[in-house]
């Protein structure tokens, strides 16, 4: 197996929501695009092929389209997925794309989630905070630290800063200002993270409120459209029972 | 009109540019980094399977150095590299990665005991150090003598970049996300800033430096099949070569990764084969043991690229509907590996292929991967031909890499030069000629004539498509200026590319859209990405023998006679249709480690002179120091530390109290 | 500085999960001690005597029914208030929320929505149930009870609020295992998914229970109901007067 073929020859129906903020004359309506189905088409193939062929206007971020960069989420079907990675041949004929709810809209399925994941991380103080990490001894042996540890880390580190869990979220779809899936996942990485001097008096400063870990509804629509699979739920219920111990 | 003033310009969010973003900071410098994307989502995230450094700490990379790792780098770069530069670079790795290891990524570590290992198709156990428990591990590498690519799972890039990223944020460096510099900002000397358009609104902003760092990494997007993300379409390095000063050094060693995933291209490591992974071919026979008996699957890129791309044209690829490939079969590495070693590759697999590499084969072809070549810059990172501007990473050609790089320098190469450039600008900055002295009235030029463009541009009712030449161009590049290269190819890639280049100012616009307009950028982005493709292939024309990555079936020797130079590509007049071609010497002289065979791919080469001169000279050298230690014969040989910043000489330290 | 922390919000949360759990341990016991009825209505009224402290204080003191009752009221109200912060505050958010609810098509959403709206009903339907127990806490026995479910039409209140308070109960627990439960995340989707069926039956389980007592109710209060007022006269004792 080189390729996934496709099922059966299909012409897809792509319904877009579009809009262009920065043009005053344009209002949100959705536009519909037909194309035919190849082999291994993803929806990065397909909106490409509509923006060359059909369409040039049409505005859609892609970076990595190997689903490791984030960039590409966006409402598929009505649920939050990244489009570089979905095959049409998973989805229905009619296929509807909407731009993640949540986020500064740009144009028409490209929205501003570097912006919200930057003030996020600039909120939660997403970094290693510890004395004279500007004057590391770089000459020195590194610190041991448990290889089973290192490897949890790496598992909530996974996150892509996609955004697909604050469109799964009906808590972020209806409190702009809750941090997220994505930014709690953050404050248990640093908090598991024996570099990081904070204690749990310091990180519940930072999500010990209504917008941060206890904002939280438990909805599960983080856990169950992550991308990446991450133990969303399971960090979110961790953080809850230490930050109610502070 | 807009200008924003600032310190240091760092065009380009990836690992390089912000870590040269970083060092310039914490000297006291006002710094922007502007970035097509949000910083995260870089295509340094990209980058798998692990970055070099010579810690030596587990089992595979005991006995490890730098000097080990200086050889290894210089073999693999066919003697194209600048040695000095090569020198710092292994001097630094260990210190970038502990850098790192106290900014948060979690390296994988050494797990003291027994384990099962798989190396040339069967398994062993190897037992690890006491000793090493909790230190940084490593993995086996293509072409290189030790274990020494240290990784976060099969997520090394990704980590490192979010690290990296999460400290630019803590130290407060703003990035101005999805911004693109349109033109540098020079008088003909000195270059100080860039006109940048903003990709949201369309608007174009002048922003003033001091310092200007090309970090905008590679320019893979020129070819049809590549693993670079979409926006790598080389626009720094583009807009250094229409200054008309700046040269692009190397622009035909371009490398080719083994393992893109057919047909997509997408990327799965190095380190699935450094783990154990073999490459086998239609037959499901493995068959790089015949063609490479000594490194096997794991001899450098170029060379593996080459002998599957060979194997393919010998018959023995397996068919599909989309054409020719071989197999990875990572199957004998074992379920649980794969989960908690490669699991970006698994993901790969699943999503892009429909299958479980656990128990499926990978069907693989070699893509376009990674451009040696990039802005020429001096050891320091500095463009010896416009002072203040400075590149670093990918997009520059440093040049550590020569004619191909080993798998793991690149990541490494971006923190490394990262923490020399950003040194370097800030004593940029800090000294006399660092001033700005140029006026706003040579911004105010500039952002004009980038607005005048874009409204040519905007209005030009000419019939041809940006998206059909792009492909065209694509097309050229990886069917005549690919793997295998040969003059009569060449000259119709040149001449089909410069008729693209003819064409693409016919280019016109379908829609008038305002603010982000997908279809001004790609007309805009057009002739520029032609004019590094056409530096690619004249340079590749031009150079009449086979060196690393660059392979001329009609001149298939590596010639150290005629072709110890390195390439200097530059665009002096806007309307020039063809790439200046100049050469700069690489002088056998002074290097520490003079020309000889590889130790893999190809024994024959054509030998300079120089090299028994200096090997002559190196012994004797030797030979009276006497009983020294392995620092001092370097430093008798090829002295480098001067080079480095004063904070970065002293010794590494290595486990047992070794340096 | 953890001298400036505000601790409300963390105890707010707590006391949200904690009101509710007392509230879904009661309602499990209570169908209990209601369906006793199955058992026959001298077991029944055992069960009453019992709430009254006849057992322990040798005479029945309804008001101690009264009293329990009005707790519970202030529970539901406590856990309701707090319950109250997480809805939709504006009609902004509500359209929103909707707005999602309809694209995602997610279980543990609807599930929420569901919450919302049981939740909404419980508070009338089950305050409704406790006022009456509160101002007449004689007034529950095998016959007294019967009668005001089949005579007093009070089954039209009982049968949707038995529903309701299930499904509202069996989610809310669903939800408290998964907000709080220390759930590796390796056996985290396995645990949910046995939750998840465990509470489906246990709350089909409680459905049928609650649905044959309450038919129970209704058939000896409509063989009672020409004598409808009348208490039960049992070898153990009498209903209350």
């Amino acid at each position: 197996m080189s390729t996934i073929p496709v099922k059966a020859l299909r012409t897809l129906k792509i319904r877009v929501l579009r809009h262009n903020p920065a043009d005053p004359d344009s209002t949100p309506n959705m536009q519909t695009f037909e194309l035919e189905e190849a082999d291994s088409m993803t929806l990065f193939v397909a909106l490409n092929v509509i923006r060359e062929e059909q369409d040039p206007s049409l505005a859609f971020d892609f970076v990595c389209r190997a689903g490791i960069c984030g960039s590409c989420g966006m409402i598929i079907n009505g649920r939050p997925g990244l489009a570089c990675r979905t095959l049409t041949r998973d989805l229905p004929e009619d296929i509807t794309l909407a731009p993640l709810p949540g986020f500064e809209l740009i144009a028409d399925l490209s929205v501003n989630t570097g912006k919200w994941m930057r003030g996020i991380s600039e909120r939660l103080e997403t970094w290693v905070h510890a004395q004279g990490l500007d004057t590391v001894d770089v000459d020195a042996l590194e610190t041991p630290m448990e290889p089973e540890l290192a490897q949890q880390l790496y598992e909530l580190e996974r996150c892509i800063e996609c955004g697909c869990c604050i469109a799964a979220c009906g808590t972020a779809q209806m409190r702009e200002d809750f941090v997220g899936a994505v930014g709690l996942n953050q404050i248990t990485r640093f908090r598991l993270d024996p570099r990081d001097e904070r204690d749990d008096a310091d990180f519940y400063e930072l999500v010990g409120d209504d917008v941060g870990v206890f904002g939280c509804m438990t909805l599960l629509g983080c856990e169950d459209m992550c991308p990446k699979d991450l133990p969303l739920a399971t960090q979110i219920a961790f953080l809850r029972r230490r930050m109610v111990a502070v | 009109m807009q200008i924003i003033y600032t310190d240091v310009l760092v065009i380009g969010g990836g690992l390089a540019g912000q870590r040269a973003a970083i060092g310039a900071r914490r000297r006291g410098n006002e710094v922007i980094v502007l970035s097509l994307v949000p910083a995260k989502r870089s295509h340094s995230a990209a980058a798998q399977g692990g970055m070099q450094a010579s810690l030596g700490n587990c089992l595979g990379g005991a006995g490890d150095n730098e000097d080990l790792h200086f050889a290894d780098t210089v073999r693999g770069s066919d003697w194209g590299a600048d040695q000095d530069v090569v020198r710092m670079f292994a001097h630094m790795a260990p210190k970038a990665i502990r850098e790192l290891a106290a900014w948060g990524v979690p390296w994988s570590r050494v797990q003291r005991g027994e384990h099962s290992i798989t190396e040339d198709g069967k398994k062993r156990t190897v037992t690890e150090d006491d000793a090493a428990h909790g230190l940084i591990t490593s993995r086996n590498f293509g072409g290189t003598a030790k274990w020494r690519a240290c990784y976060v799972s099969d997520g090394t890039g990704h980590a490192m970049l979010y690290a990296m990223s999460n400290q630019a944020i803590a130290a407060g460096i703003p990035v101005h996300e999805r911004t693109e510099a349109m033109a540098l900002i020079h008088d003909g000397q000195r270059c100080c800033g860039a006109v940048v358009r903003n990709l949201m609104t369309g608007e174009l902003i002048a922003y003033m430096a001091k310092a200007t760092c090309i970090a905008t990494g590679g320019f893979g997007r020129i070819y049809r099949v590549s693993t670079n993300a979409i926006i790598n379409e080389g626009m720094g390095a583009a807009i250094a070569l229409e200054t008309g000063m700046a040269s692009l050094g190397n622009m035909e060693a371009v490398q080719f990764h083994p393992t893109g995933i057919f047909p997509a291209g997408i990327l799965v490591t190095e380190g699935c084969r450094g783990d154990g992974g073999l490459l086998l071919d239609g037959n499901e026979h493995r068959f790089m043991p015949d063609y490479e008996p000594e490194k096997r699957e794991l001899a450098s890129r170029d060379v593996v690229s080459r002998r599957m791309e060979q194997h393919i044209a010998a018959g023995h690829g397996a068919s599909s509907r989309f054409g020719e490939h071989l197999w990875l079969d990572i199957r004998l590495l074992g379920a649980d590996h794969i989960n908690t070693q490669l699991r970006e590759v698994k993901e790969i697999c699943q999503y892009f292929l429909g299958i479980d590499p656990a128990s499926e084969l990978i069907p693989v072809r070699p893509a376009q991967h990674y451009s040696m070549g990039g802005v020429r810059t001096n050891a320091h990172g500095q463009s010896p031909q416009l002072q203040g501007l400075f590149a670093v990473g990918e997009a520059a050609c440093w040049d550590m890499h020569g004619f191909n790089r080993l798998g793991g320098n690149s990541v490494a190469e971006t923190v490394v030069a990262g923490m020399i450039v950003g040194e370097a600008m800030a004593d940029f900055c800090a000294s006399a000629e660092g001033q700005l002295q140029l006026s706003t009235s040579l911004a105010d030029d500039f952002l004009r004539r980038e607005a005048r463009k874009l409204d040519t541009i905007a209005d030009n009712s000419g019939g041809e498509s940006a998206v059909e030449l792009t492909r065209l161009m694509q097309q050229t590049m990886t069917e005549k200026v690919g793997i295998f290269r040969s003059g009569e190819t060449l000259q119709q890639a040149v001449d089909a590319l410069q008729q693209l280049h003819l064409r693409a100012g016919r280019v016109g616009l379908r829609s008038a859209a305002r603010g982000p307009n997908p279809e001004l950028v790609a007309a805009y982005r057009l002739p520029r990405m032609l004019k590094l493709a056409l530096c690619v292939a004249r340079g590749a024309l031009l150079r009449t023998e086979s060196r690393g990555a660059h392979f001329r079936e009609d001149f298939p020797q590596r010639d150290d006679r005629q072709w110890m130079q390195r390439t200097l590509a530059s665009w002096p007049a806007a309307e020039d249709c063809l790439p200046t071609i100049d050469y700069e010497p690489l002088n056998i002289m002074n290097m520490e480690l003079p020309p000889g065979w590889r130790g893999y791919g190809a024994r024959d080469y054509i030998e300079h002179p120089d090299t028994a001169k200096r090997q002559l000279q190196i012994d004797t050298l030797l030979a009276e120091a006497g009983a020294t230690d392995r620092h001092q014969r370097q430093q008798l040989l090829m002295p480098f530390l001067h080079l480095l910043p004063q904070t970065f000489r002293t010794r590494n330290q290595r486990l047992g109290g070794s340096e | 500085m953890d001298h400036k922390l505000n601790r409300w919000p963390a105890r707010l949360d707590l006391l949200q999960s904690g009101s509710g759990l007392l509230l879904v341990l009661f309602i499990w016991g209570h169908m209990f001690f209601e369906s006793s009825i199955l058992l026959g209505k001298d077991a029944m009224l055992w069960v009453t005597k019992m709430f009254e402290g006849e057992h322990i204080f040798g005479k029945p003191y309804p008001v101690l029914v009264s009293a329990a009752a009005a707790v519970l009221l202030l529970l539901i109200a406590l856990h309701a208030l707090l319950a109250l912060r997480k809805f939709p505050a504006s009609y902004r958010q509500y359209q929103r929320f909707n707005h999602h609810l309809a694209s995602v098509r997610h279980m543990d959403t609807t599930l929420w929505a569901v919450q919302v709206i049981t939740g909404f009903l419980l508070f009338f339907l089950a305050s409704a149930h406790l006022l009456v127990v509160l101002v007449q806490p004689d007034n529950i026995g095998p016959y007294a009870s019967a009668d005001r479910i089949w005579s007093g039409r009070f089954w039209l209140v009982y049968a949707p609020l038995l529903l309701i308070v299930h499904v509202h109960a069996g989610i809310g627990v669903y939800r408290l295992a998964m907000k709080w439960g220390p759930f590796s995340a390796a056996t985290s989707g396995l645990w949910r998914g046995r939750i998840r069926l465990a509470l489906y039956c246990i709350v089909a389980f409680y459905l049928c229970l609650g649905t044959a007592s309450l038919v129970t109710y209704m058939r000896i209060g409509a063989e009672h109901a020409p004598f409808a007022g009348e208490r039960y006269m049992a070898p153990t004792g009498t209903e209350a007067h």
